[in-house]
């Protein structure tokens, strides 16, 4: 049986891809899971940190120096966003949010096009990277194996620092109760902006590693959009856990898909999140309430 | 002057002046202005749920493109008398908001944006896959028949004017029957819920039922918009029924404010007006259309609409002078 025999490939893909889809989404998951805002730029964040690392290559040469600027400069721009526009509105709905968020995206992403074109731009990987590692009789390209690997301490980071930290502590209380936990003498309203920046800087990492591998073009905010937020609903609001859930379960409905049944391969994350919303409208990790 | 007569008022310049605007304008901008007739409805529809109900659908494009294929579909291959042909789309919009509605009324807040999405994104993948029926990719092409008229005959709807009457008669009763909608015992009832739904319930209504009535009254309204825009373009594609569109109806009616029952007809026309402006301007014309949404999201919250409240409220005072 061909299919049979590339099933254990299809299925590394799947899982690279669901590990990088986590990466984005785990910056979302900050700030629409936990926050509550609406943020539909969030695409948009992880497609400058790409746009970013290219030109970062292009001056400095070096992927490991991109790697650490790109996301500070694009953790930056987000602490811009939160501070002078979404704060002016945060005690509006979700509806605010998001158009406000469309218009962000809507400039972003018509100056990325005027500033580097819009022609796919191939974006060079460090040597040490660019191999194939052998395995179980298996060649796979050493690079999504650097994607998984990433997303995997990004997840252990995010997990310590949320749940045996102080820091994590403040935040996961001041998401749950805002006012009184301003009333006990923390500045809530720079914790969230804080964590803004921390879930945008997410995006531009995510972009740095996902540019090389997802070649980086100005379309690749809207292709990724729809799947964060499928990841985030589906795996429950504000559940880091969650989110890897679903992201591995996207990545690998959307790769075998292609595999078995192709005509509907666009189909089935959609179907997963039906499912989970109409058994579940919590989320698979999610808490009631 | 009585605020209620003032409205009366405008409306009656309003219909006046859409009447005669066939020999004021254009032709071009006689087609920019059915499709602001037509994106009206949308929006209005729209904002039964949006406004009134207090629900943000992702998926509202669903239906209207069902509409939009439903009629173009019939015209090509049955050849379905065009009243006949537009109300179909709308009935197969409402059902397919029947079937869907089912699922999704039981949701609040973002999980109900997000089931909308999904069952969107259903529709969308069978519109692109489901190529006999709809063309695929490629859509559907088919001409708008011509309308038969009992007494008078028939009469061709090649014309952009004849059209335009047709759009505009079709609006104007929809859209008028979405406003009776908010002033019956249900419409009220919609307010209520999105006020607090569980109070609603232990009154007595049943507000599952009830949202599922609302849900398909707003989905049969997005089955008429959407039937009228095929055969307005002769014409439908995916583009029909893409998450752009659901983005689309969703701007519409917030920049004209969902607070109102004009708001997004005001909105569909800024919107439709602004794009044909700005692109005809500038290649950059998306980072201005950037620039407006942000301003608008915080300068004017509750959307153009709000923008005249301070006007309604002189308006009120010098009538409570004139009452006292």
């Amino acid at each position: 049986m061909e299919i049979l025999s590339a099933l254990p490939v299809q299925l590394l893909h799947g899982l690279v891809y669901g590990m990088l889809l986590f990466l984005v989404a785990s910056g979302l998951t900050l700030i629409f899971g936990m926050m509550g805002v609406l943020n539909f730029a969030h695409g948009t964040l992880y497609m400058l940190g790409a746009y970013f690392s290219f030109t970062l290559l292009q001056v400095t040469e070096n992927f490991w120096l991109s790697l650490l600027l790109a996301p500070i400069l694009v953790g930056g721009i987000g602490i811009l966003i939160e501070r002078f526009l979404l704060r002016k509105i945060h005690t509006y709905g979700h509806a605010h949010q998001l158009l406000l968020t469309f218009g962000v995206a809507f400039i972003i992403e018509e100056m990325v096009k005027w500033i580097w074109g819009n022609e796919p731009l191939f974006v060079k990987i460090p040597a040490v990277l660019s191999g194939s590692v052998h395995f179980f009789g298996i060649s796979y390209p050493t690079y999504r194996l650097f994607i998984l690997a990433t997303s995997l301490v990004v997840f252990a980071i995010l997990f310590t620092i949320l749940f045996k930290t102080r820091a994590g502590i403040i935040v996961l209380a001041a998401v749950s109760n805002r006012d009184m936990v301003n009333a006990l003498g923390i500045n809530v309203p720079l914790v969230f902006t804080a964590l803004f920046g921390v879930g945008a800087a997410l995006a531009g990492l995510a972009g740095v590693i996902g540019g090389p591998y997802l070649i980086t073009n100005p379309g690749m905010a809207a292709t990724i959009i729809v799947d964060l937020f499928v990841v985030i609903v589906a795996g429950g609001l504000g559940s880091i856990q969650g989110a890897l859930l679903a992201s591995f379960l996207v990545g690998e409905l959307q790769s075998l898909g292609v595999l078995f049944i192709p005509e509907l391969a666009i189909v089935f994350e959609f179907l997963l999140m039906a499912v989970i919303l109409i058994i579940k409208p919590e989320g698979l990790l999610g808490e009631k309430g | 002057m009585n605020r209620k007569i003032l409205y009366q008022l405008i409306v009656l310049i309003v219909l006046v002046i859409l009447v005669f605007m066939p020999n004021l304008i254009s032709e071009y901008k006689l087609n920019l202005i059915i499709r602001m007739a037509i994106y009206a409805l949308f929006a209005v529809s729209y904002n039964i749920l949006f406004g009134q109900a207090g629900l943000l659908s992702f998926g509202h494009a669903a239906y209207f493109g069902m509409g939009a294929y439903t009629t173009l579909f019939l015209f090509k291959h049955v050849k379905m008398p065009l009243i006949l042909g537009i109300l179909s789309g709308g009935i197969l919009g409402g059902l397919l908001g029947l079937v869907f509605g089912i699922f999704v009324v039981r949701l609040g807040g973002v999980s109900f944006g997000l089931l909308t999405l999904a069952f969107n994104q259903f529709i969308y993948a069978i519109a692109e896959k489901w190529r006999p029926v709809t063309g695929g990719e490629d859509g559907l092409t088919a001409s708008r028949p011509d309308m038969y008229i009992p007494g008078i005959g028939e009469v061709e709807m090649f014309s952009t004017v004849h059209w335009y009457y047709f759009v505009l008669i079709t609006v104007l009763i929809s859209i008028f029957g979405c406003w009776y909608f908010t002033k019956t015992p249900l419409g009220r009832l919609n307010l209520c819920m999105r006020e607090n739904e569980e109070r609603t319930r232990f009154i007595g209504y049943n507000t599952y039922l009830s949202r599922l009535i609302i849900y398909v009254l707003s989905t049969f309204f997005a089955g008429i918009a959407g039937a009228l825009a095929s055969s307005f373009q002769e014409f439908v594609s995916t583009s029909f029924i893409n998450l752009d569109k659901s983005a689309e109806v969703l701007m519409m009616t917030f920049i004209g404010g969902g607070g109102t029952f004009v708001g997004p007809i005001l909105g569909a026309c800024f919107l439709i007006y602004i794009n044909d402006l700005l692109s005809t301007l500038t290649e950059r014309w998306a980072v201005i259309q950037g620039a407006i949404f942000i301003l608008l999201v915080l300068y004017a919250p509750r959307g153009l609409s709000g923008l005249a409240e301070p006007l309604t409220k002189i308006l009120d005072k010098t009538g409570e002078v004139q009452r006292a």
